[in-house]
């Protein structure tokens, strides 16, 4: 698989699984993120009031909720190896740069992946409560867990920047929220425009070079050039065409039951292109 | 930048022409081969056109005081980090590449410094990870093995966060060993440890050095007259002697010729070289 090794990746994948899961604050996360989303779901007035049995009024709050949730999942998949010393033993083992970062993310996902699979008691009171339609509830589970992986893949990304968990969980959160608020908020779909164009450049440059030398200066550059594009006016609707970054609209078809192509591959893709970002960074050692 | 051409253009150096001479009698090739390596970090400059070899079957100590670009020398030869300029080989591969560094990987043990280990896993859980992750085909053997070598029967399973320093040690030790590697690459790997226990990893490190090429970096000199047959000494990112142990206390003890070669600047130790 693109001369990557599942069993290299399987044995990364199940030691982070086994240090968030042998640990006892994994299970606090877990029963925080079953009583925050249970509440959110049902214990608002908007729920008995709409007299139907889904969750609709959780899927407006499930983003902000996994905003904050998932990068305490995450603050940890890098700066604990930073922090005492074993990223040096990992990385000098056998092992691609790739099959790490994918580890590490599938850990991290494995994680969210059972916690969101303990929320699925939350079915359990709406068949209580009435007839939940099956094919609703499983577009807006799958629609949960996409949106749950792409913030995953932030966070291992943020994580990335420090030895430091909390300012690992600061920048993972600030990167799920601007995924969040884009979309939501013209200005916020501004800064993402900016903050896209700026890290494609960068990317650019370094890919067509091979080298790191002036990537400040082009992301500088980068910067400079998409503000000028905004505020000057010179891109038409530049907040529109950023705000299709945002998880919310992507997120909308499946709660309504609609599993579409392009959200799906919004989901999938924005993940890919960030774990990208996080091989290109572990190769930071490099430089 | 500027001085980063100035390095990558340099002509072959005195010392790399001393190494050439040290080791011109061995007819075993060369195992471990920094050639020109230069490392900088912003206006600090690591690593100074370091070269030397290490032939195969030699117990190489790499002298040298505390901050001298020991350890990122040694994060250099494993591809753990890539040189500014020069060039790193060992076993014919280039660690800078990934498919080679990953080959090389599965034929170098690698002791980091201060032997950092998940603090939450047991020595068996270590085993069993690092095993998996070097697809060893016969694992409990291997782990038999090195339990053994390294006496860790008592504490495998205890996790590492509970082990004394010596312990740890000792299980990063094993951890090197594991896939009974061709080279290993050491540091500083009786930092911590108890004169008893010294004396007892010094005797293993003899042992493999019997059937492996060694390369442990050290800032005690008793280490490298109990231990080594060859030495590379650096000083302030500069390569100040490398040859035999022999060569190092021809005339003077090996503590003269050590205070000697690392307090010379280094215009002065190319003269010397």
């Amino acid at each position: 698989m693109f001369g990557l090794s599942p069993p290299v990746i399987r044995a990364i994948m199940r030691k982070e699984l086994a240090a968030y899961l042998g640990n006892p604050t994994g299970y606090v996360f877990l029963t925080l993120f079953i009583a925050t989303t249970a509440a959110a779901a049902f214990l608002q007035e908007g729920f008995f009031a709409r007299n139907l049995a889904d969750l609709a009024v959780l899927n407006q709050i499930m983003p902000p909720i996994l905003m904050l949730f998932v990068p305490a999942i995450t603050m940890n998949v890098w700066a604990d190896e930073r922090r005492s010393g074993t990223e040096e033993l990992l990385l000098t083992l056998p092992v691609r740069d790739a099959e790490v970062v994918l580890g590490k993310y599938l850990g991290a996902l494995g994680v969210y992946t059972v916690a969101l699979g303990f929320s699925l008691a939350h079915l359990g009171v709406l068949i209580f409560l009435g007839a939940p339609d099956v094919g609703l509830m499983f577009a807006t589970y799958l629609g949960y867990w996409l949106m749950g992986g792409l913030f995953v893949a932030v966070g291992v990304w943020g994580s990335m920047f420090s030895a430091n968990a909390t300012v690992g969980f600061i920048l993972g959160g600030l990167g799920c929220s601007a995924l969040v608020f884009a979309g939501a908020e013209p200005w916020a779909s501004g800064l993402i425009g900016i903050a896209l164009i700026s890290g494609v450049a960068v990317l650019a440059v370094y890919a067509a070079k091979k080298e790191t030398e002036g990537l400040a200066t082009t992301a500088v550059v980068g910067v400079l050039v998409a503000t000028v594009l905004w505020v000057g006016g010179i891109w038409p609707d530049f907040e529109g065409t950023f705000a299709l970054v945002g998880v919310q609209q992507h997120f909308a078809g499946f709660g309504q039951g609609m599993i579409r192509f392009g959200d799906v591959l919004y989901f999938v893709g924005g993940t890919a292109f960030v774990l990208y970002l996080c091989g290109f960074l572990l190769g930071r050692r490099h430089w | 930048m500027v001085r980063l051409i100035a390095f990558a253009e340099a002509p072959a150096s005195n010392t790399r022409k001393l190494i050439m001479s040290s080791n011109h009698e061995s007819t075993r090739p060369v195992t471990i081969r920094a050639d020109g390596i230069s490392k900088i970090y912003g206006d600090f400059v690591a690593l100074h056109d370091v070269s030397f070899t290490v032939r195969q079957g030699t117990i190489a100590a790499f002298l040298g005081p505390n901050g001298a670009g020991k350890s990122t020398t040694m994060k250099i030869l494993t591809g753990y980090l890539a040189p500014t300029a020069g060039r790193a080989q060992m076993l014919g591969l280039d660690p800078g590449d990934e498919d080679q560094r990953r080959t090389l990987a599965k034929k170098l043990g690698y002791l980091p410094e201060n032997g950092p280990l998940y603090p939450d896993m047991t020595p068996n859980e270590l085993f069993e990870f690092v095993g998996e992750v070097r697809q060893l085909s016969s694992l409990a053997a291997a782990v038999e093995r090195v339990v053994s070598q390294c006496a860790l029967e008592s504490v495998l399973h205890k996790p590492v966060r509970k082990l004394s320093r010596g312990f740890r040690q000792r299980v990063g030790m094993a951890v090197a060993l594991l896939h009974d590697p061709e080279v290993l690459i050491l540091d500083e790997p009786t930092s911590g440890l108890d004169p008893l226990q010294i004396r007892e990893v010094r005797g293993l490190i003899r042992k493999l050095g019997e059937s492996k090429t060694i390369l442990l970096s050290t800032h005690i000199l008793q280490e490298v007259e109990a231990v080594a047959d060859e030495v590379v000494l650096i000083s302030e990112g500069r390569i100040a002697f490398s040859g035999t142990l022999a060569d190092l206390k021809k005339e003077r003890t090996i503590e003269e010729r050590f205070y000697e070669l690392a307090a010379q600047k280094p215009a002065k130790r190319k003269e010397v070289a």
